[in-house]
């Protein structure tokens, strides 16, 4: 909501925001079923790579590393907006009620993401003889099993926190467009909501809840995709802070998206009202903050490893660092550390629309690159030779001759990152047409708590923080 | 077998010394006359019983002794550890004063006058091959004329170790080059003491030395190598002729 | 929040530099106690020197015990400064008002309390002395930047210079309060420090833009200081202290022990010095809300740390651990810090009569502060006492009553400087005070009338 310094601004009220979001809502023009086919026919070219991916089997597991790179790039790039929200709220910042319900209908892509799930856990092998976090579990299902429930579980709570922080919309669409097939759909869904105390009580709890439990959960799913796709395939890989390093950069990652998202849908979505200069100006602290935090999760593990100098260590410095995957570092440390620490230094970018959101772009692309680095990697170690167990504290030259080059990406592989962001994108621009994309409710009940008084010489928002 | 140790980068070998020792751990009789020569020579201050109690004692070399089987199948093993002076060695960056650095005859040597007593040398090295000077050490009226003038008296709060004797090796190879310098033609003071020879030195850099003869020994090991230290000494398996 | 107790700019003033015009007994005597403890334990440092390290109990291979110990924990403190004043103005947090300069002089004399460590824990600490001054440039040699030891000083002195220069820019429009309140030597010494303040809105508007460009600078330094101490650890060969994960464990670690430390102060200062129109149960829920996140992400840390530790299955890491959990003393120790520094105060904090109850929160910030000092212990000492394979080489360290009357010589030195402090310059800003005041608004909404803040645009 833009200011003009000399005049009073003008707050609008909370009816007039809601019949401009479900005007949005309502009207599925050409432009949408234009990005939806194109999104449709990029997920099937993913699907065709997939295929492909299949015919060769799951012997040979490099041939898997890059689908875990797309896996984990969604994991950890779409499932993490829920938590921007949920930590959003838990600050009470203002400023977060028109991106919250984007964040959150991101969660639907955990559809997509969790049936992704199923042929990476089918390409690991079993934990014997393994280093894992499943502690010699029966192996077989262990790490499967274990994976497909946290993993499901994380979903499942993203779902109910989006369907419980968007009752009140769709109770909206429900009473506005009664007889189309949305509002039947809304109608089903919106559970007979009328808005009374004892509702917005039980909404109040079971967002508290299903925040709570997501804020949990998800750091557990980072760890498990750090120890099992990752750790769990390099000998010697002892990295107690991978799993948090892949949090703050999933973190980054969704700080990103949400940015990009907001640009897209002010351009081609016509919400400027909604994704103002505050939104991206606020955003914009934590993606230089998180792009700082990048270098440092980042350092904390390569200086342990370089001053301890063990073969095992200097090896997986060579691997994934100095020499096999150098470019992709070089690419992340400039799109993820270096540009946004530069761009983003300057309150004039950070305070504007462009600003924030170039640097996001280039925070995804490093991003891909950097899940690239750290899945292709250990998919392309070759399994010990018959006999031998996976070695513990030793190195990746054990049973190979040499330590493993970089491995480029084949035609499948390019097919299945493009499929899979756009798989992701097309359920998300779906799910926007269930649930309105910006929050009625959280907006105009914002609306209500924002007064505008005349404070000394100029005017000032003043803003009731209820408890 | 020991994998071998990296030259030196220097070009020709042949024009600087490596310092190296064998210890034999099947003529090991953990006599510990050794440990006394070491002490004789370098000024290590007498550890009375309490100093062993306290863990206060200072041995540049120590001789650790652990029980084996069952009685009557009890084995005494012993292994002289000193300080490995290893190429890669964990003790050396982190002393903030460098106090302690590699030298161009491949030993890590230390440097008493600049160390402010940190102590985190101590703590990376994994040999224990380091002792810290808890007291100002005081000798005995009748054993201060016994003190090598050759090497410092440490006061409180300097570390110190093993330095392979680096007063005889000066003393030794001062104005010459390695050629000038005939295997075995000296040795540390506990190499020197050694009853049953189970210690050998040697410059590593000449390829006729005994020690660069016992590199390839099928007994050959160095300790803790996993760690990657790169340890200059290297020990010999005692053979058990009595299974294993 | 604010909006029941509206006061006059008169009483503030009044009440907050009650402690600055005038010295109440119990000061007196509170200030010449600690000093006579400080002066004894002082003897106790030179008797130290004079005779070595020996009087401790520190001995092969534990070469670091409660001096380092003792040294994380006050770095540790110092991090509550930053977190408050920080981190919660440039999140505009309006709660913040009346802990900031206590929370950033904390910082202050805990990193001074912090640097006497090193100094003392040294074999030989006059040499550091003539290490440094005057540096000895003619050999060529300078300190060696591989070791983490070197990085340590570089970093604290750059978050002591920047935290003093904080509090002093903060305290710039109080000091001309004072100034203007006082006559003689008094009036020219608060002048000079003052810097020619009168609240001109170009002065105003300095102080807010430096308080925004300090603490957004500050705050790389922040994450940095206790990152660069727990890499002692991290770069080292040592099972269990070789991990990754140290440097944002140690750092929030830092922060659930200074916030605690913060919360211990603020309420023991309300006591002390009457300032229960100023500190609020509202502040000590907000800190302990803050405290509950903090600690929850520090219990991630803790379980990668000990999930990785075991790991890779390495005998002596699991020798380590197998010491710290289950072998009495340790395994005491260890329960204790671990009901201590989160299974006892956490849920309780989730309980909001345990956050608005003045002594629940004392006695849970304590408890906080023991367990995270023996925390840092169980760190620092099994590790050395099993670190290699070489059982030939085990051995118990047992602290000697040196160092136990060195390490409460700190915390009397702390509490010297904080109370020392308070006599010259309020502990609660006044201009942050006054400032928040400004602030307050209601909004009607609906049939209720909400406290509401101005917000900066």
């Amino acid at each position: 909501m833009a200011h003009d310094e000399h005049a009073a601004p003008t707050v609008p009220t909370h009816q007039e925001i809601a019949s401009d979001i479900m005007a949005k809502f309502q009207n599925i023009n050409q432009s949408y079923w234009r990005w939806v086919s194109l999104l449709a026919v990029l997920f099937a070219a993913g699907v065709v790579g997939f295929v492909i991916k299949l015919m060769a089997g799951f012997d040979d597991r490099s041939e898997w590393g890059y689908y875990v790179a797309t896996l984990s790039f969604l994991a950890s790039t779409f499932l993490a907006m829920p938590v921007i929200s949920a930590g959003l709220r838990l600050a009470k910042a203002n400023w977060r009620r028109p991106l919250t319900r984007l964040t959150e209908n991101m969660a639907i892509t955990g559809v997509l993401i969790w049936f992704m799930l199923i042929p990476a856990l089918i390409a690991l092998p079993d934990t014997e003889g393994r280093l894992s976090v499943w502690f010699d579990f029966p192996h077989w299902m262990s790490f499967r099993g274990g994976n497909l429930m946290v993993w499901g579980t994380v979903v499942l709570i993203g779902l109910f926190l989006l369907w419980t922080l968007a009752l009140p919309d769709l109770a909206a669409v429900r009473d506005h467009m009664p007889k189309s097939p949305r509002g039947k759909v809304a109608r089903v869904l919106s559970l007979g909501w009328t808005g009374n105390t004892r509702q917005w009580r039980v909404l109040h709890s079971g967002v508290l809840l299903f925040g709570a439990f997501y804020l949990l959960l998800y750091p557990t799913l980072q760890t498990l995709l750090q120890a099992d796709f990752q750790a769990g395939l390099l000998p010697g890989m002892k990295d107690a802070i991978a799993p948090a390093t892949a949090l703050i950069n999933a973190l980054q990652g969704a700080v990103a998206m949400t940015l990009v998202v907001m640009f897209i849908m002010r351009r081609f979505g016509g919400y400027e009202r909604y994704f103002g200069i505050d939104q991206f100006w606020a955003l914009s602290k934590p993606l230089l903050a998180f792009s700082l935090l990048w270098f440092y999760f980042w350092w904390g593990s390569f200086i342990t490893f370089w001053y301890g100098r063990q073969p095992g260590e200097t090896a997986l410095i060579q691997f994934l660092i100095l020499d096999s995957y150098r470019i992709p570092l070089i690419f992340s440390f400039l799109f993820n550390f270096i540009g946004p620490l530069v761009a983003l230094v300057w309150n004039p970018v950070r305070r504007s629309i462009w600003g924030p959101t170039i640097v996001g772009v280039g925070v995804l692309f490093g991003a891909l690159i950097n899940h690239i680095r750290w899945y292709v990697a250990p998919f392309s170690v070759l399994d010990p030779p018959e006999g031998k167990d996976w070695p513990h504290v030793a190195t990746l030259m054990s049973f190979e001759d040499a330590i493993p080059a970089g491995q480029l990406p084949g035609i499948a592989d390019v097919l299945i990152i493009v499929g899979g962001i756009a798989g992701a994108f097309l359920l998300f621009m779906l799910i926007n047409k269930i649930i309105p994309v910006v929050s009625m409710w959280e907006v105009g009940e914002g609306l209500r708590l924002v007064k505008v008084r005349r404070y000394l010489a100029r005017y000032a928002m003043v803003i009731a923080k209820s408890h | 077998m020991a994998t071998q140790i990296k030259s030196q980068s220097l070009t020709d070998r042949s024009e600087s010394f490596k310092w190296s020792m064998v210890i034999d751990l099947d003529r090991c009789t953990g006599c510990e006359a050794c440990v006394i020569a070491c002490q004789a020579e370098n000024n290590v201050p007498v550890n009375e019983s309490s100093a062993f109690t306290e863990g206060r004692a200072i041995e540049w070399i120590r001789v650790e002794r652990y029980w084996e089987g069952e009685w009557p199948d009890i084995k005494a093993r012993f292994i002289p550890v000193l300080c490995q002076h290893c190429e890669n060695a964990p003790c050396e960056p982190v002393c903030p004063v460098y106090a302690t650095y590699h030298n161009n005859d491949g030993l890590n040597v230390q440097i008493y006058n600049r160390c402010v007593g940190t102590r985190y040398c101590g703590n990376n090295c994994p040999y224990h091959a380091r002792s810290f000077n808890y007291w100002e050490p005081v000798w005995p009226v009748d054993l201060r004329h016994q003190l090598n003038p050759d090497v410092t008296v440490r006061s409180r709060g300097v570390m110190e170790k093993c330095s392979m004797c680096v007063q005889r090796i000066r003393r030794n190879t001062r104005s010459k080059t390695p050629r000038q310098v005939p295997d075995g033609s000296f040795d540390p003071a506990c190499v020197q003491a050694c009853p049953t020879s189970a210690m050998t030195f040697g410059n590593l850099n000449d390829p006729e030395s005994k020690v660069s003869k016992l590199q390839n020994d099928e007994r050959s090991y160095h300790m803790f190598e996993h760690l990657g230290t790169a340890p200059t000494v290297m020990y010999l398996k005692q053979v058990d002729t009595h299974g294993a | 929040m604010y909006y029941r107790r509206t006061l006059t700019e008169a009483q503030i003033n009044q009440q907050l530099l009650g402690t600055v015009l005038t010295t109440p007994l119990w000061w007196i005597v509170l200030v010449s106690l600690l000093g006579i403890v400080i002066a004894g334990v002082v003897g106790v440092v030179a008797w130290m020197f004079n005779q070595g390290l020996g009087v401790t109990g520190l001995r092969q291979p534990v070469f670091w015990g409660f001096f380092i110990t003792n040294f994380i924990f006050w770095v540790g403190i110092s991090h509550a400064g930053v977190m408050i004043s920080a981190i919660l103005r440039l999140s505009q947090a309006e709660w913040r008002r009346p802990m900031v300069r206590a929370a950033e002089t904390m910082t202050v004399f805990a990193l001074m309390a912090s640097l006497t460590m090193p100094l003392v824990h040294a074999g030989r600490p006059w040499r550091i002395f003539y290490w440094v001054f005057p540096y000895d440039w003619a050999r060529g040699i300078w300190p060696d930047v591989r070791s983490p030891l070197v990085w340590d000083p570089i970093a604290i002195t750059t978050y002591l210079t920047s935290s003093m220069l904080f509090v002093y820019t903060a305290l710039i429009p109080d000091l001309a309060i004072i100034r203007d309140r006082s006559t003689g030597w008094r009036k020219s010494v608060y002048g000079v420090l003052s810097l020619g303040w009168h609240g001109n809105p170009r002065q105003w508007k300095l102080q807010g833009f430096a308080g925004i460009l300090l603490s957004a600078l500050i705050l790389p330094v922040f994450v940095s200081v206790h990152s660069i101490v727990s890499w002692d650890f991290s770069v080292s060969l040592v099972p269990s202290w070789h991990v990754t994960i140290f440097a944002p464990y140690f750092v929030i670690g830092a922060v659930h022990s200074g916030v605690s430390a913060v919360v211990t102060l603020m309420i023991i200062m309300r006591k002390l010095y009457k300032l229960e129109n100023f500190i609020w149960e509202e502040h000590i829920d907000a800190l302990a809300r803050l405290l509950i996140v903090v600690a929850m992400a520090w219990m991630f840390l803790f379980w990668l740390d000990l999930v990785f530790a075991l790991w890779l299955k390495e005998e002596q890491e699991i020798t380590v651990w197998m010491l710290r959990m289950f072998e009495p003393p340790w395994s005491w120790l260890f329960f204790l810090f671990f009901m201590f520094s989160f299974v006892i105060p956490v849920p309780l904090w989730m309980f909001r009569r345990v956050r608005r109850s003045f002594t629940w929160m004392l006695w849970t910030s304590l408890i906080v502060n023991i367990g995270m000092f023996l925390e840092r212990f169980l760190i620092i000492v099994p590790a050395l006492m099993r670190k290699g394979p070489q059982t030939f080489t085990y051995a118990t360290y047992r602290p000697s009553p040196v160092e136990f009357t060195i390490i409460f010589g700190t915390i009397a030195l702390v509490c010297f400087f904080l109370l020392v402090f308070s006599k010259f310059f309020p502990l609660i800003p006044l201009w942050e005070i006054k400032e928040g005041q400004l602030l307050i608004d209601e909004v009607k909404v609906g049939n209720a009338r909400v406290p509401a803040l101005v917000k900066e645009h």
